[in-house]
């Protein structure tokens, strides 16, 4: 364990000058009014790989503000995506969004260490050749700087995971620790912006494995993962998240589980920031054939099941759909223009929405 | 605003018993298993003025179920919904068959539904659903958790009437037709 550790510190110090650098490709379109720094909110994250670029699309007509998160885990591309396609397109007429794409820069800037996806994905956008990111669930380990614990432990609460390295997994560790280590920092950034801002609601886009049976090593038939095609929901939430899901249903034919945050698994966004800032919390999951361990090969763009195209068009109809079903609870929300419906994505592919 | 009005398709599984048996408000509503689909039954209901009264844990010591002239049991286990309200499987079966009985011992009509379609089929919300199936009145079930015929089966065995619909937004049309709404 001794030399363990030795050997990390050493290699911590011979690799720093060579740490994971990453800025993603974003084409933003006349809808982004400002660009900032999550450090701007936090700011002993700046001039490290934990700080992230903020799109701000700000309509100057009072109205609600939400928040849009891709990358919390940067392998989950559909969010990563979704959020790339709403700062290129989208005009907010009321209210104002703010998007993080890349919620942790760090997990995008190396290789998704469970599967073999490339790290960059080459793909055909309107100006031409360009590329997505598929990058690993939790923060680069280089960029921790401190060994992955044996066991996880919340730090605001007794919950605790056996999985040490989910330290690094940024959807564990709200509401964050502003002297924590950098994962926990990140989740206290994202927190003080949300607070700074007075965000009414937000979004955090993620992917799951597919919901396809399989047959294990042994034979056994297992079930896919319960996690797809789900909206969870903060408990404050819930009726909001059960009318989109409905509309989503109802209009697209796309079926989706509404879950409730359980407060006995603490870190997750969905919880933590709405009881840390007031800002009523969503948390998405599309089907990722790329996070079925079981699968040999698989497309994580053009699978015939599950589609980038099918993953992001359903990601942004959710957006579209919680901002119908807040204005039907709340009374008023946020208003944009150019954001694609589930249907326009099927028609015309992702890339389309690309510049 | 835009919802929710598609054309809606509802079978009626045991046309020959469902015109039988007509439901009367007030309602009550609570979930069988913790899961948000009783929530979803409420957000139907306000659609067509049902009147009712909601409550995720409703038992028998904190309600005087007399009051009310139809429960709807909303299946769906939900292993996220049984940790948020603190309880196991165990227990939440237990309240449900509770307020079940007492619900037929006051004259009270039961309703065993399922809202979330096949995503809340599985060992837990089966099981749920056997244990109420001696009390039910009536199964409002999203088609594709009938698949295999589960449900219809114990629909036909208790010869009560089943009513199916396409997506979770059309049972406002089973639930319009049999509250006379």
């Amino acid at each position: 364990m001794k030399i363990k550790a030795i050997f990390f510190i050493v290699l911590l110090f011979t690799s720093a000058a060579f740490g994971s650098f990453l800025r993603p490709d974003i084409r933003p379109g006349y809808g982004v009014t400002d660009i900032g720094w999550l450090s701007d909110y936090f700011s002993p994250i700046r001039n490290t790989n934990m700080d992230t670029p903020v799109y701000f699309m700000d309509s100057g007509v009072e109205g609600p503000t939400f928040v849009l998160m891709g990358g919390t885990h940067a392998r989950e591309i559909s969010g990563t995506t979704a959020a790339i396609v709403f700062i290129e397109n989208v005009i907010v007429t009321k209210g104002k969004v703010i998007v993080i794409p890349f919620s942790n820069l760090s997990a995008a800037s190396i290789k998704d260490e469970t599967g073999h996806a490339p790290h960059f994905i080459a793909i055909e956008g309107k100006s031409g050749p360009r590329f997505l990111v598929y990058g690993d669930r939790r923060t680069d380990p280089l960029d921790q700087g401190v060994p992955d614990p044996e066991i996880f432990k919340h730090a605001q609460s007794d919950f605790t995971l056996e999985d040490g390295a989910e330290a690094r997994n940024l959807n564990r560790q709200y509401p964050g620790v502003a002297d924590g280590n950098p994962t926990q920092q990140l989740a206290y950034a994202i927190i003080q912006l949300i607070d700074t801002e007075n965000v009414d609601f937000n979004l955090d886009m993620h992917e799951s494995g597919t919901p396809d049976s399989y047959i294990d090593s042994e034979g056994n038939e297992r079930s896919g993962s319960s996690l797809a095609y789900t909206l969870v929901c903060h408990p404050d939430a819930l009726e909001i998240g059960a009318v989109a899901i409905m509309e989503i249903e109802a209009y697209y034919g796309v079926s989706m589980k509404l879950e409730e945050s359980n407060r006995a698994f603490r870190g997750l966004s969905h919880l933590e920031i709405r009881d840390a800032t007031g800002s009523l919390s969503f948390l998405s999951e599309t089907p990722n054939p790329g996070q079925d361990n079981w699968r040999d090969k698989y497309d994580v763009i053009d699978d015939p099941d599950y589609p980038l195209t099918h993953r992001v068009g359903l990601q942004l109809q959710i957006i579209k759909s919680l901002f119908s079903a807040y204005e039907m609870m709340i009374g008023e929300t946020v208003e944009v223009e150019n954001l694609p419906t589930y249907e326009e994505v099927m028609q015309n592919g992702i890339f389309s929405f690309l510049n | 605003m835009l919802i929710i009005t598609c054309v809606a398709f509802v079978g009626f599984a045991v046309n020959e018993t469902e015109e039988g048996l007509i439901l009367k408000e007030p309602v009550a509503v609570t979930s069988a298993g913790q899961s948000p689909g009783a929530l979803q039954f409420t957000v139907v209901a306000k659609m067509i003025k049902l009147e009712y009264t909601f409550e995720k844990l409703l038992s028998v010591d904190s309600i005087d179920i007399s009051q009310f002239k139809t429960l709807v049991l909303v299946v769906g286990a939900s292993g996220k919904g049984l940790g948020a309200a603190n309880i196991d499987i165990e227990a939440e079966i237990l309240r449900v068959k509770s307020l079940a009985e007492a619900a037929k011992e006051n004259g009270l009509k039961v309703v065993v539904c399922n809202l979330e379609g096949e995503s809340r089929r599985g060992p837990s919300s089966d099981r749920i659903v056997t244990e109420l199936a001696p009390f039910a009145d009536a199964y409002f079930v999203k088609s594709d958790a009938d698949q295999d015929g589960f449900f219809t089966a114990l629909s036909e065995e208790a010869e009560v009437p089943m009513a199916t619909f396409e997506k979770t937004v059309d049972l406002k049309d089973v639930l319009a037709k049999y509250f006379g709404k």
